[in-house]
């Protein structure tokens, strides 16, 4: 009985060898070495070995913590960012270069413009042609099955995620298109886009957002998913959807389908503000703020807004007054300043002391005209200033009975 | 007067130090591992007594015990799975992320760019679904080998005791499974919790305080994640860790497996009866009964070997064989991951994990209309049946009446009604599982009707987003 389990154990142990054998090999034999291994062939050819050296090995990645994204095409489209390999064959092909500069990688990545599984190391699921993964390379394979005549117009669609607002934008003519046709037909009787339009049909806005279970494939002959379902429904309304009362505009297949992919790149991405082309970052002054802003601007005292020093200094008899009151009040300035430096406004004002000079030297930088311009307003200022203190000074005049 | 005072106090200092001496408790890596180069000869036999290791195991063995036939070895095997589940897990925590942000990428990072990331993964994932199977395997052995009950080969028997721990740690080992089927936080993990969590909140009163809790409110979110990560990571390994020691325990002192009470009892019907020829009570400090020595004449060494090298060398061919199936199975089936978990979009058809799957299929049995009023299956088929289940399970030895002779032999001709009955319930249990597994598709209908259709809409479900069908 031992010598019998002691066999079955060499036996077992021999096996389990084996197999780690085959867990090692599993491991270290992936598409992207050799991927890695033909560029490098490439490179020596082209440019000679010392450059090749040079080229990193390994799973290589882009984190665009922004985005929330990895991706892990670099690992073997490693010419992404190179000179020279313009008409390489792909995977060591150069990016088309103007689009990179406005959308550097380290900003992008590569997933959120051309869709694919970023994570992935290996073919088939990088690509995203798989089982369990809704985003595939938005390229000619997707293209051609949707005899979409420009392969990239697909890619439009991410495009949109951030120009959504945007009117029009350079390079994406599917999108543009679709949008004029929105404007055109005037969706938004019915629909309501981005917070606007009518009630009849339904809110649009993250249209993209739809899962395919929502939709009903019945009457739809040919492939069975959102973006066929849309083209389809833009050609013909009631044919997918017989309870439909969306009038058939009679889109060529070409509109209708910019018009699929508009309406299926109004996502709820979760993009950081900062990415999306035409939203500003700033907080607007109220429309209070801005009507006093404008009055002051349009009073005597304009010189004291449009040159900044109402920031820290009012002028009060001019009509300017400052929020942060940092400074003295100017109305009376000139005789203010005498008694704080014992100099004359004029004197002073063309060269100033203290924090005034750091700020005409560094802020404001007033021309002498300016500074003349400046003097000759705070004297009319004090003057206004002396005229109202004897106007509020003299008795109201009693109120007559009747 | 005075040097005899002296002569005591040194004595019973001297005692004192001896005392102290023995009752000295070493470190606990002393008494794990042993000296390999005694001093003196007390050393040496320390380094025996004090074992732990070397008292895992009894001294001898019997040939019985050791035999594939009988047990399968099924309970080492469990206990082998558990050890790979242990050393896996461990490790994946290190690179797992319990959080409803991460949790998703970085399963997906485990699949594609960590080192032997999809190794241990899937050598997780397999050794868990096999764990269910093999602990179930167990049960319907002991059941089945009448091994749940007590014999009269050693004094403080409590095999039904034992067999209750067992139930405990079939439904701990379940838990352990579902607990970590979320940890994924994709479509199949979110959905599978969903579908399990609501069959637990139609039990009455305490049905939905009992999904608030397990869940950490209504939703299966972020609080849920953790709940479950700390359940399956910590407290619930911990329970098993501590029970399968109580049960381990129980083994011996219950004598050894159950075949070895058959020999026991053919010795006593060979030997004269025994005689009690003398009894040894503990000076009346202990209560009960003295112990009986019985003059039962079995000859030990006949059909006993020595547990080392005869039952480690076996347990070392179990181990391995084990860990070579789990490799192997984990080299040809890759563990799947589907979309990250979206609430909002259901799959159709939405299951249970497989070992629930019977319960999915009674509620769904359970589930009819008469004259208007609808039955609620949740509570019938996924609270009272497999509550009647457990409780039947738990109770039985004590209601079985069969002959000790009954005890250790596989299917007994003495105890043919209670196998039946059992057998019917691990078949049905295993038919409704094959049905939930293999033929519901879309909408809970049979697949064998329309398949065509059927089949085909779910394909194009799949892609969700669009641009991509199937």
């Amino acid at each position: 009985m031992f010598s019998k389990d002691a066999i079955k154990l060499y036996v077992l142990g021999l096996s389990l060898l084996v197999l780690t054998a085959f867990v090692f090999f599993r491991e270290n034999t992936t598409d992207w070495r050799d991927y890695q291994a033909e560029f490098r062939d490439l490179v020596t050819e082209k440019f000679g070995a010392e450059r090749a050296e040079q080229i990193p090995t390994g799973v290589q990645q882009i984190w665009v913590k922004d985005l929330d994204r990895v991706d892990r095409c670099v690992t073997c489209h490693q010419a992404v960012e190179w000179k020279g390999l313009e008409t390489a064959p792909n995977p060591y092909r150069t990016h088309p270069k103007g689009i990179l500069e406005k959308h550097p990688l380290t900003a992008y990545g590569c997933t959120s413009c051309h869709g694919g599984q970023g994570f992935s190391t290996t073919l088939p699921d990088a690509h995203g042609n798989v089982e369990h993964w809704e985003e595939p390379v938005l390229g000619q394979e997707v293209s051609e099955a949707y005899l979409i005549k420009n392969s990239k117009a697909l890619m439009e669609m991410n495009c949109n995620a951030c120009h959504r607002y945007d009117r029009e934008t350079k390079g994406m003519d599917y999108i543009n298109t679709a949008k004029n046709l929105v404007e055109e037909k005037d969706c938004r009787a019915c629909h309501t886009i981005n917070g606007r339009g009518g009630i009849i049909g339904p809110d649009l806005t993250f249209e993209g957002e739809k899962p395919t279970e929502q939709f009903d494939y019945g009457r739809l002959t040919g492939r069975h998913a959102v973006f066929a379902w849309q083209v389809a429904h833009f050609q013909n309304p009631k044919m997918v959807s017989p309870d439909s009362i969306m009038p058939n505009f009679g889109f060529s297949s070409q509109d209708a389908q910019a018009l699929a992919l508009l309406v299926m790149s109004w996502r709820k991405e979760q993009i950081p503000a900062h990415y999306i082309s035409g939203v500003q970052l700033r907080d607007v002054p109220t429309p209070e703020e801005i009507a006093r802003e404008k009055e002051m601007l349009e009073g005597d005292g304009a010189f004291f807004v449009q040159n900044k020093c109402f920031v820290c200094h009012s002028v009060s008899s001019l009509g300017v007054n400052s929020a942060a009151k940092i400074g003295p009040d100017l109305s009376d300035a000139v005789v203010d300043v005498q008694n704080r430096f014992g100099r004359t406004l004029d004197d002073f004002l063309m060269e100033p002391t203290g924090t005034m000079s750091v700020v005409l030297a560094t802020q404001i930088p007033l021309t002498t005209e300016q500074r003349h311009q400046a003097i000759a307003l705070l004297k009319v200022a004090y003057q206004r200033k002396l005229e109202q203190q004897i106007k509020s000074a003299s008795p109201s005049p009693t109120p007559t009975g009747k | 007067m005075a040097t005899e005072e002296i002569g005591e106090t040194k004595a019973s200092s001297s005692l004192l130090t001896a005392m102290r001496e023995k009752l000295a408790l070493k470190p606990m890596w002393e008494k794990l591992t042993w000296t390999w180069k005694p001093e003196t000869k007390r050393e040496a036999g320390d380094a025996i007594v004090r074992n732990f290791l070397l008292h895992w195991f009894p001294a001898k063995v019997s040939l019985e015990s050791l035999s594939w036939g009988y047990s399968f070895w099924l309970g080492t095997i469990s206990a082998v799975l558990f050890l790979i589940l242990t050393i896996t897990g461990g490790i994946l925590m290190f690179l797992y992320v319990p959080s409803v942000e991460r949790a998703y990428l970085s399963v997906k990072d485990l699949e594609f760019s960590t080192s032997y990331g999809w190794f241990l993964r899937g050598l997780h994932r397999i050794s868990a679904h096999l764990m269910v199977a093999v602990v179930f395997l167990h049960m319907v052995r002991v059941f089945l080998t009448g091994a749940f009950k007590n014999g009269r080969k050693a004094v403080g028997q409590n095999r039904p005791l034992n067999w209750i721990v067992g139930v405990a740690l079939l439904l701990i080992t379940l838990l352990l499974s579902f607990t970590g089927y979320l940890l994924p936080w994709d479509q199949l993990a979110y959905w599978a919790i969903t579908v399990g969590t609501n069959i637990a909140s139609s039990a009455p009163v305490f049905g939905d305080p009992t999904r608030f809790i397990l869940l950490g409110g209504t939703t299966i979110e972020q609080a849920t994640l953790i709940r479950f990560y700390v359940l399956h990571c910590f407290l619930l390994p911990l329970a098993t860790f501590g029970l399968v020691s109580y049960h381990m325990w129980r083994v011996r002192k219950d004598g050894g497996l159950a075949c070895t009470e058959k020999r026991y009892e053919e010795a006593k019907k060979q030997e004269q009866p025994a005689i009690a020829s003398k009894t040894y009570s503990l000076l009346g400090i202990t209560g009960g009964s003295a112990v009986d020595v019985q003059n039962v004449m079995i000859d030990d060494e006949k059909d006993k070997v020595p547990s080392s090298p005869y039952m480690t060398v076996r347990l070392a061919v179990v181990t391995l064989a084990t860990l070579f199936i789990s490799i192997l199975l984990t080299l040809l089936v890759r563990a799947p991951l589907e979309e990250a978990a979206n609430p909002a979009v259901t799959p159709n058809p939405a299951k249970a994990p497989w070992y629930f799957l019977w319960l999915q299929e009674l509620v769904t049995i359970t589930t009819f209309t008469v004259g208007g009023i609808t039955i609620n299956g949740a509570l019938i088929g996924g609270i009272i049946l497999p509550g009647v289940l457990v409780a039947a399970a738990v109770l039985w030895p004590y209601f079985d009446k069969s002959p000790v002779s009954s005890i250790g032999k596989w299917l007994p001709k003495e105890r043919k009604w209670q196998n039946r009955i059992f057998l019917f319930i691990v078949a049905a249990i295993l038919i409704l599982t094959f049905i939930g597994t293999y033929m519901r598709g879309h909408s809970g209908r049979s697949i064998c009707r329309g398949r065509n259709g059927n089949r085909r809409r779910e394909n194009s479900d799949r892609a969700r987003r669009a641009i991509r069908d199937v």
